[in-house]
């Protein structure tokens, strides 16, 4: 019987080829996106090894203490990096610092914008940076690229350059070229080193400081690290170099784990997808082949027999399609990676990682999916009769059965109870009743989808009758291939409809919050005067509110919370009626009329229970602490996040020094908004110190947030609408396979081939629309469904947005796609002569 | 019907030859046929397997090509005209009835004999719709679809299908083949009496001596060629006559 099977497979290879390509392009989906994300994570992990594999302990920032909104304005200071490096247990100390950095043209633009400043550490084992070519940057005014950064903007080594940077503009001589690790940077916009005295210089205002500190020590790890906790400042923590490499290794390769699991599902929904198509192809092929099984049948084969050759048949055919498929996917790796190229995303590492496991794992889904999707033809077949070898006419499924209806009536109806009125799991199986009961009354939506498009397609001629009568003819096939596309449009309106409502209510929600207009930060420069100035000159800007802020945490103290000890925060000091005139500022207890020296309007995440003239413990990054009395509480809002605790200036100049502003609000006039953008844009350009951030930016980029979720999870969906249209091209050649007698009739009768080939499309574009509108219904209704689930059981009262624009898109889409997988059908239909059409057999 | 097709003939071939593959596998279907269908009249072509005659009917109508010579309908030389001109010519001015799967299985009876009509965009003449449909006896399941119709009554249905838009020739291809005696008797008999009463023009491929003896002529092919000719036969005279040449 094998061997039977596998001639089955020699001698309809025509008919397999779109069984093929359906196995391949999903397993080829699934290897790929399986080979590019282990590329990432093998190049990030190796990465990290050979970048903080010398790193014996560090001194990293303690994000695990509540907040940790400012626990980037930390900073180590040199004495304590000098104090580590004294002891005995150290053998070198390395700092990291870094901050934005840009640089500017001869004519006055501005590029490499993005690109991050670093200080260059000495030692080589602690530097994760490699010097590729040229030499390292030691001298002032002498900076190091990396290859990335110097090959995109055409800089070579003697360069001269003019950099900006936070403490202004500098002249610098480009000398040599990294790399990190496998990738170009360590930063994604690109990396500048620079030795040491003058990145204090350009990067932390003269200060030197570090924002993390590698050590190599002179004996095992754990010696070195009880040897650095006393001297590690608030706020910070040393970690044993193993676990410091773990988190590094975790931070770098958890996205690429992320990705791995998430594009793979994509790839295995194209290739469940697939399975109808495969299902389908083998039922027709079981249909065409019942005489050559009913022989067999007669012949003596059993039942048994010929199920095991079918299924042997689609278990061949499984593993040779998974083959390609993992062929093919090793080329689309490379594909995929050209097209991320040219929109500009560099993935980290080089060429593809074929990892056996993806090999493996493509290989056997691949063949799993053909395999089950074989396992009913190849019942059917297995039921046929000997005397079916015996009958002449064509087949012609029986109507629709009671059964079916039923079924489907009651699948879709509990469905929608479940999710209309139930509780929320009900919901979820609601769905997904809902969902099953449509695929299942798919042969119903043929047969009513035909009498429906009948008069209409009727006025197109002849031949658009002739279209729509033939999708009723095997409603099974038409609605497995229909179905096929169903999947990917009910998925794509699901995502799109109830992501968009949510993000509607989400940015509604966001935008309730009343806050300033823009705030503007400088990382380690200051708001000077010549700025506000400049800024306040724009048309269109009211105001420009300055303050000062120091990075602080909270020492503990028992009146107050003790779990909020150690708490990064932030405290400012600087004109609160103007603030609050421009800003969301607001007491919930006591008054700015009460704050006097050593007192303090402490925030309200800070506060804990009845804090009010309790005493609290602050400390700054260079150890300096300060007692200060409660006598308010600001209220927490998107303003006051940024302030944090409020002091007079006095008081504040006491604890930290006659700093200049760093930070400040800006109001616009009411509508201007939008129009002041590209001003403060270029003002602010030649400030790489400076942030400027939409006060109510949070709305803004929550939709942008969600608005690039839906785009690229409906790209990655559009995966299995490219397998659903394989399919649908399958499902006609192979009905024009076996219509070919019919064709050669109509044609001998007169009707024209561009008639023929118009029935072809018409009857394509017919079985994508009947897939596409279904699909945008369903899930237009199960979007609608889960929102007003939502809203029911939380009273969260989110609004139904329908995003009418994305769903026509949808709808021309899909209708359009069915007309494109139409085409080579089409051209097929009337290749054959008239003559050879009405003779064949 | 005019008188210069009566006098040349309602169709014509002249120096058909037709050739399938080339050097030593070449086969010579038709080896230089030249004939004449005359108008009105009822006329069989007979003659052994793979002797050409099936072949010089599917050139005379249009649905293949000579290698040389040349074919007429009517006035109409074919051999210049392109597929689409060919479909048309077919579609307006010949009917034609096969052996079997001769209707479209998603029209109903009544849609499948209206077919050439309603692809040529045109109103069918509704008393001769009636009357042919009354004389092939299928009035009464005419909006039935092919499948709840007998193999005798499909191919009724075929008849009639060739004989509503009064085409100029009807050519059938065994049109009986597929049918039990008695039924493919009534069928040759509709067949008789549209060239008797109404003066159509019917070709008719058989191998079957009974069925021949319906024509008012009929003509042997062998290797291609024609070798004989019957006026007025009858079923035991073309038997003769097809046993001597399998001899």
């Amino acid at each position: 019987m094998f061997q039977l099977a596998w001639r089955g497979v020699r001698h309809n290879t025509g008919r397999y080829v779109a069984t093929l390509i359906a196995i391949m392009t999903g397993v080829a989906f699934f290897t790929a996106t399986g080979f590019l994300s282990d590329r990432v994570i093998n190049a990030l992990e190796g990465d990290a090894v050979r970048q903080y594999g010398g790193v014996d302990a560090a001194v990293v920032v303690d994000y695990e203490a509540d907040g940790g909104q400012f626990a980037d304005d930390l900073r180590i200071g040199q004495d304590t990096a000098d104090a580590i490096a004294a002891l005995p247990e150290v053998a070198a100390v390395g700092g990291d610092l870094s901050g934005s950095v840009a640089f500017l043209a001869p004519d006055g633009a501005t590029f490499a914008d993005n690109a991050t400043g670093r200080l260059w550490i000495e030692d080589d084992e602690l530097n994760p940076i490699d010097i590729d070519d040229g030499a390292a940057p030691v001298a002032a005014g002498e900076i190091a690229v990396d290859k990335g950064l110097a090959g995109d903007e055409d800089l070579e080594l003697g360069d001269q350059v003019t950099i900006l940077t936070l403490a202004g503009q500098f002249d610098a001589t480009v000398v040599g070229i990294t790399s990190f690790g496998n990738s170009d940077a360590q930063d994604s916009g690109g990396t500048v080193s620079i030795p040491a005295p003058t990145a204090f210089d350009w990067l932390n205002a003269g200060q030197a400081e570090y924002q993390d500190l590698y050590i190599r020590g002179t004996g095992d790890q754990a010696t070195l690290v009880s040897a650095v906790e006393p001297l590690v400042p608030p706020g910070f923590r040393v970690q044993p170099g193993d676990e410091f490499l773990q988190d590094k290794q975790g931070e770098v390769s958890g996205f690429g784990k992320i990705l791995k699991t998430g594009l793979q599902g994509f790839a295995l929904l194209a290739l469940f997808v697939g399975g109808f198509v495969i299902y389908n192809t083998f039922s027709v092929i079981v249909a065409q082949r019942l005489r050559e099984l009913a022989v067999l049948a007669a012949i003596g084969a059993t039942p048994k027999q010929i199920k095991r050759s079918l299924r042997f048949e689609g278990l061949v055919i499984g593993l040779i399609g998974s083959a390609l498929g993992v062929a093919a996917g090793f080329g689309l790796a490379f594909v995929l990676m050209a097209v991320l190229q040219a929109v500009g995303v560099s993935l980290p590492g080089s060429g593809i990682t074929v990892s056996p496991s993806v090999v493996y794992q493509g290989l056997f889904v691949g063949t799993l999916i053909t395999f089950l999707s074989v396992m009913i033809p190849a019942r059917r077949a297995a039921r046929t009769e000997p005397i079916e070898a015996l009958r002449q006419a064509a087949v012609e499924t029986s109507p629709l059965s009671r059964q079916r209806v039923i079924t489907a009536g009651l699948l879709v109806g509990l469905g929608a109870l479940g999710m209309l009125f139930g509780p929320a799991p009900a919901i979820g199986f609601g769905a997904l009743a809902m969902f099953i009961g449509v695929i299942v009354a798919g042969p119903i939506i043929a047969v009513v989808g035909s009498k429906i498009f009948r008069p209409l397609l009727g006025r197109l001629g002849l031949e658009g009758r002739l279209a729509s009568d033939n999708i009723a003819r095997n409603p099974q096939r038409t609605a497995t291939t229909s179905n096929a596309l169903l999947i990917g449009v009910f998925l794509v309106t699901l995502v799109t409809v109830a992501g968009t409502s949510v993000k509607d209510f989400a940015v509604a929600k966001i935008n309730e919050l009343s806050s300033a207009d823009y705030v503007i930060e400088s990382t380690g420069g200051t708001i000077d005067d010549g700025l506000i100035a400049d800024l306040e000159a724009v048309d269109g800007v009211d105001a420009v509110t300055p303050f000062r802020r120091e990075a602080v945490s909270v020492v503990g103290e028992a009146t107050l919370d003790p779990t909020l000890a150690g708490t990064p925060s932030a405290l400012s000091t600087g004109d609160f009626a103007a603030l609050s005139d421009v800003a969301d500022l607001e007491l919930d207890q006591g008054s700015i009329d009460d704050l006097g020296p050593g007192q303090v309007l402490l925030i309200s995440d800070l506060a804990g229970t009845d804090p009010i003239g309790k005493s609290v413990t602050m400390t700054n990054s260079q150890g300096g602490t300060v007692d200060l009395e409660v006598v308010g509480v600001l209220k927490f809002s998107l303003d006051s996040g940024l302030v944090g605790s409020f002091v007079d200036t006095p008081t504040f100049d006491a604890f930290v020094g006659e700093t200049a502003p760093t930070v400040a609000f800006m109001d616009i006039a009411t509508g201007a908004q939008s129009d002041t953008e590209d001003a403060i844009d270029e003002i602010t350009a030649l400030r790489p110190d400076i942030t400027v951030t939409q006060g109510n930016a949070l709305g803004r980029i929550i939709g942008q947030i969600f608005d690039f979720l839906i785009n690229a999870v409906n790209g990655l969906l559009l995966m299995s609408v490219i397998v659903a249209l394989i399919g649908i091209v399958n499902t006609l050649s192979l009905s024009i396979l076996e219509r070919r007698r019919e064709l050669g009739l109509l044609r001998v009768v007169g009707m024209e081939d561009k008639q023929v080939r118009r029935m072809v499309r018409v009857e394509s574009v017919l079985i994508s629309a009947l897939g596409t509108i279904t699909g945008v219904a369903l899930g237009v209704f199960t979007g609608w469904a889960l929102i007003f689930g939502i809203d029911r059981l939380s009273e969260a009262g989110i609004a139904f947005s329908l995003p009418g624009g994305m769903l026509a898109l949808v709808l021309v889409l899909g209708i359009g796609l069915g007309f494109l997988a139409s085409l080579i059908p089409a051209q097929r239909s009337t290749r054959l002569e008239v003559l050879d059409a009405i003779n064949a057999t | 019907m005019t008188d210069t097709i009566v006098e040349t003939g309602a169709a014509r071939a002249v120096d058909a030859v037709k050739t399938y593959g080339s050097g030593e596998t070449e086969v010579k279907a038709l080896a230089g046929v030249t004939v004449s269908f005359p108008a009105q009249q009822f006329t069989a072509i007979m003659g052994p397997s793979g002797s050409g005659k099936s072949t010089l009917m599917q050139c005379v109508a249009g649905l293949d090509r000579l290698t040389s010579g040349e074919t007429f309908i009517g006035e109409t030389a074919l051999s210049g005209l392109s597929k689409t001109d060919l479909t048309l010519l077919r579609r307006d001015r010949l009917g034609f009835i096969f052996q079997q799967y001769n209707l479209i299985p998603t029209l109903s009876a009544k849609e499948n004999i209206l077919l050439p009509l309603t692809l040529a965009g045109e109103k069918p003449d509704q008393v001769w719709f009636d009357t042919i449909v009354q004389t092939v006896g299928m009035a009464n399941r005419i909006e039935n679809l092919p499948s709840q119709l007998s193999g005798g009554q499909q191919q009724r249905v075929a008849v009639a299908r060739a004989l509503v838009p009064r085409p100029d020739i009807v050519f059938a291809d065994e049109p009986t083949g597929a049918l039990d005696s008695r039924t493919g008797m009534e069928i040759l008999s509709f067949m008789r009496q549209a060239v008797d009463d109404a003066g159509q023009t019917i070709v008719m491929v058989t191998h079957d001596p009974h069925a021949a003896s319906y024509a008012n002529n009929v003509l042997f092919l062998a290797d291609g060629q024609i070798i004989d000719e019957m006026p007025n036969p009858t079923a035991e005279r073309v038997l003769d006559r097809m046993k001597r040449f399998e001899a």
